[in-house]
């Protein structure tokens, strides 16, 4: 099997110089941006941009795109498997399967997937970390853009190895955390930062569960409650029923005896 | 037929007239154009109301039949049959809104080639299906046992379908178990969004047992709505008896909602004023605490009135139990709402008004109600003495005296052209960018500082001492700086105009980024054509013109082809006229050879112009320019929020008169985004 991809993003190189959204635009044939009712500036993300730049207070720049995370929410929420985790990392879209219920939209953690409202026949929008160019050996769109190598791609355990010695290597300059390593049991986009990234996410502390677990552990049961149920209801059914029954052949032998 | 269905009948059809024009402006243009959708917001009042809410009304087709058909309560029979009728329009009712709502609704049927099991939605898709047939074939015998319907192999459906019930109605009450349960669990995905008074690991039950007890209000309120329209009898012992199963269903349901959350130490969230927390106490009052008490004292189980009502406040609040866990409680980025477009609420009330509709026609057609019901509306003076309903009808909707097919294609065609007459734009022509006027450019006393690393200048806007301070670095040139920012978003760009002149062969210079003037103006700013800050803009005036040419002898000045459309490619090219309106040696490529008239948008304006010109340097002169210097980043720097509260004090008035943007508001807004 082919070792998973991942991309490590540096936030104390990145410069906000936004070449990575252009190259992304251009790859992905996304045309410009115009404002509209539902982008509502929550991060500059829409159908028509997978990725941007969060300017943070104090010169920070942060990247915000889909994190592929290693067991999706969204393609655990998707009931018809339009939305796919490969086993090179990236987390990609057919859109001949997708019936546009938007529930991938509400499960990601992170708000990602964004929506085609403005189309009759609208479709599910998001980072495919350039599925295609990575299975011909070629770079993500955004990384070979990056002039700084702010944001880099490679094996998922190789870039951790990196993130890891880089923290190590600058004592005081980063946050002693690889955001992506275990939150959500793990992206495939990382970040190594001077700042916190809560921001990224709905919610600080995300925990390392993967949530498809949490839902699994409702469905899991379904099988137990089918037979249970089943059970109950015939069990019931038979029960009163011949309690009707021995209630009328009381009646009736009370009858033949008046 | 009494007044009062006629009413009834006429208000349901105007709002499927309505509905059916709703629906046409959906498919053609989207969902972008007909409902306050937005990224932030997926689901709306389609899926909280005609899919959640749907599903828990109907859920007394299978409480019912579970009742009578398994639990063998038999006095409840009566009940069956207009509750498996409720449910199967019920559940229809839920397919149909589904189709309004899924982006690619002709793909519907795809849970059954490509099934996710892993996925809630999945499971709830699946039952629903099936349950939607186990339904079909439950009322099935009602239709088949019409005396007109007496083909052979029909009666031999009948038979069939009649020794199939009770696995029929076992499968029937699984099926509802699931998914009712299933709805809740959609959302154990969504711990980070569900608000935690809400959010539990064992929604799915939450979810279950309110559902039976909307199911069984249900049909305690169904059974008022037929008795006030068909003037079929109210049957108070058993509504009666009804309304104590809801109790001790909805008691348990209270119980087990607060318990769970104080479990978790939610509990102090709902009392702390915020308004998820009222909105929590509401929720429960209306949905378990008021129907619990009030269905529990006898008094109000014999009295028609209070019954009916303590049924209603039920109804609303479980359906408003479904609404927070959708809507209400379901966390969006901040600044990001959603409240439903009218054209949201025709489709949920046209859907509701139809399957009514349907209703109301299965109740005239078929034995829908037992037959002492059907007696009881043949003699009046069998009818139920409820004073409630006794008096007015609602006939004066429209006149009486019009026959019937009439009254209700006047109705619907009044409904449908009330909805055309407020039919925003957008959903008539598609969807239209948001327009983004620019505005006028305002100018700051800032820094003009040597970098010394081929970097050229560094421009910032200093503190007020430190722009009086001339220790602060020798090569500093303090200049009047341009504030490029359009929209006024805080993304704003310091240009150093003086600069630009000097560097660019000084009056020469102009005509490079100056291409083209408005009548009667040299050097126009870039603002004043560029209007719009992302869409191309059409900046002909063209009523000028036709002032100007004198009214409709002036079309042919320059409309000059004859027999060809009057459009912008078949009229005289602008330049022909205005000769110097154009000015020659410009950098400016015009997209469009002699023709003029349209201006793209601001951003791409600046943007061609400026990064072009700056990556040519870089290109021509290495030496001098670093890369960096053709980068975003040399114009877009610092960060933009608190860069420009630093300006505020600095900013110089636009000299236009629309001067009335208030700056604090926008940095606070902008600083609050962060």
């Amino acid at each position: 099997m082919k070792s998973p991809k991942a991309i490590l993003n540096d936030t104390t190189l990145c410069t906000g110089c936004e070449k990575c959204v252009a190259a992304c635009k251009e790859v992905n044939d996304l045309g410009p941006d115009v404002s509209r009712r539902w982008k509502m500036r929550i991060d500059d993300l829409s159908s028509t941009r997978y990725t941007s730049i969060e300017r943070r207070t104090g010169d920070h720049n942060v990247r915000k795109f889909c994190r592929h995370c290693v067991e999706p929410a969204c393609v655990s929420a998707c009931l018809v498997g339009a939305l796919q985790k490969t086993e090179e990392g990236p987390v990609v879209y057919d859109s001949d399967r997708c019936m546009g219920c938007r529930y991938c939209m509400n499960a990601c953690p992170y708000g990602i997937p964004r929506y085609d409202w403005e189309e009759a026949v609208p479709l599910v929008r998001k980072c495919t970390m350039c599925y295609e160019r990575i299975t011909h050996g070629e770079l993500p769109a955004c990384v070979e853009a990056c002039p700084y190598e702010a944001t880099i791609f490679g094996d998922r355990d190789e870039l951790l190895e990196i993130a890891h010695q880089r923290i190590k290597d600058n004592p005081g300059k980063y946050l002693d955390r690889v955001v992506g390593e275990t939150e959500v049991g793990g992206t495939s986009v990382l970040y190594i930062s001077d700042i916190p990234l809560d921001f990224l996410a709905y919610q600080p502390n995300l925990g390392d569960t993967p949530l498809p677990e949490r839902t699994w552990a409702a469905l899991s049961r379904v099988p137990t409650l089918v037979v249970g149920m089943t059970g109950l209801m015939a069990g019931m059914y038979w029960i009163t029923n011949r309690r009707n029954q021995l209630a009328e052949e009381a009646s009736g032998s009370e009858d033949e005896e008046s | 037929m009494t007044g009062r269905q006629h009413g009834v009948k006429s208000l349901l059809w105007l709002i499927v007239g309505a509905l059916s024009v709703v629906t046409v402006a959906r498919f053609m243009n989207g969902l972008g154009a007909t409902t306050n959708l937005n990224d932030a917001s997926p689901w709306g009042l389609w899926i909280a109301f005609d899919v959640m809410a749907g599903v828990a009304l109907a859920a007394g087709g299978f409480v019912l039949a579970a009742t009578v058909h398994i639990f063998h309560i038999e006095n409840y029979r009566c009940f069956v049959r207009p509750a498996i009728l409720t449910a199967l329009l019920g559940y229809t009712a839920v397919a149909v809104g589904l189709l309004y709502d899924l982006g690619l609704p002709w793909h519907i049927w795809h849970p059954l080639v490509f099934p996710q099991p892993h996925s809630v939605l999945f499971e709830v898709a699946m039952c629903v299906m099936l349950y939607l047939t186990v339904l079909f074939l439950e009322f099935s015998p009602v239709i088949l046992e019409h005396p007109k319907l007496n083909n052979p192999l029909l009666i031999k459906l009948h038979k069939l379908i009649t020794r199939v019930s009770i696995p029929l109605v076992i499968a029937g009450v699984v099926l509802s178990t699931l998914h009712q349960s299933s709805l809740g669990s959609l959302f154990l995905i969504t711990p980070y969004r569900l608000h935690p008074l809400w959010y539990s690991p064992i929604i799915w039950v939450m979810f279950f047992v309110s559902a039976v007890g909307l199911g069984l209000l249900t049909v305690i309120l169904e059974s008022f709505f037929s008795a006030w329209l068909f003037g079929h009898k109210l049957h108070m012992n058993l509504l009666g008896g009804l309304g104590k199963a809801a109790a001790v269903v909805l008691a348990g349901y209270g119980l087990l909602r607060i318990g769970e959350v104080a479990l978790r130490g939610e509990l102090p969230a709902a009392f702390d004023g915020s308004f998820e927390g009222n909105t929590f106490l509401i929720e429960i009052a209306m949905s378990a605490v008021l129907p619990a008490v009030l269905f529990s004292m006898h008094r109000v189980r014999a009295n028609p009135y209070a019954l009916g009502w303590t049924a209603l406040i039920g109804v609303l609040g479980i359906i408003g139990y479904r609404f927070d866990v959708c809507l209400v409680a379901f966390r969006r980025p901040m600044g990001v709402s959603y409240f439903p477009s009218w054209m949201e609420l025709v489709v949920t009330l046209g859907i509701v008004a139809g399957a009514t509709l349907v209703f109301i026609w299965f109740v005239e057609h078929l034995r829908v109600y037992p037959e002492e019901h059907s007696q009881a509306e043949a003699d009046p003076a069998s009818k139920p003495s409820s004073p409630a309903f006794a008096t007015q009808g609602l006939g004066w909707i429209l006149p009486e005296s019009l026959a019937a097919p009439r009254r209700y294609s006047l109705a619907a065609l009044v409904g449908s052209s009330l909805a055309i007459f407020f039919l925003p734009s957008d959903a008539i022509f598609g969807t239209e960018p948001m327009a983004v006027p620019v505005q006028e450019s305002r100018s700051v006393e800032g820094v003009v500082r040597e970098r010394g690393d081929a970097f050229g200048h560094e421009l910032f806007v200093p503190d007020a001492e430190a722009l009086t301070d001339p220790a602060a670095s020798p090569s500093d040139r303090v200049a009047i700086l341009t504030v490029i920012d359009g929209n006024r978003d805080g993304r704003l760009v310091l240009f150093d105009h003086e600069n630009h002149e000097t560097e660019l062969d000084e009056a020469d210079s102009c005509v490079l980024c100056h291409h083209e003037n408005i009548p009667f103006q040299e050097n126009s700013q870039c603002f004043s054509c560029h209007r719009d800050m992302y869409s191309t803009t059409d900046i002909f005036d063209h009523f000028g013109h036709v002032a100007h040419f004198d009214g409709n002898p002036g079309c042919v000045r320059c409309h000059e082809s004859d027999g060809l459309p009057k459009t912008r490619e078949n009229s005289k090219a602008c330049e022909e006229c205005h000769e110097d309106m154009l000015v020659e040696g410009t950098r400016v490529e015009l997209p469009a050879e002699g023709q003029t008239g349209l201006a793209v948008g601001y951003m791409q304006a600046m943007h061609g112009l400026c990064i072009t010109c700056h990556e040519e340097r870089v290109e021509e002169q290495p030496e001098k320019y670093a890369a960096r210097f053709a980068e975003c980043n040399t114009c877009h720097r610092e960060d933009n929020g608190s860069a420009l509260r630093r300006l505020l004090p600095y900013l110089a008035k636009p000299a236009a008169s629309e001067s009335t943007i208030d700056l604090t508001a926008q940095a606070d807004l902008i600083t609050n985004r962060r």
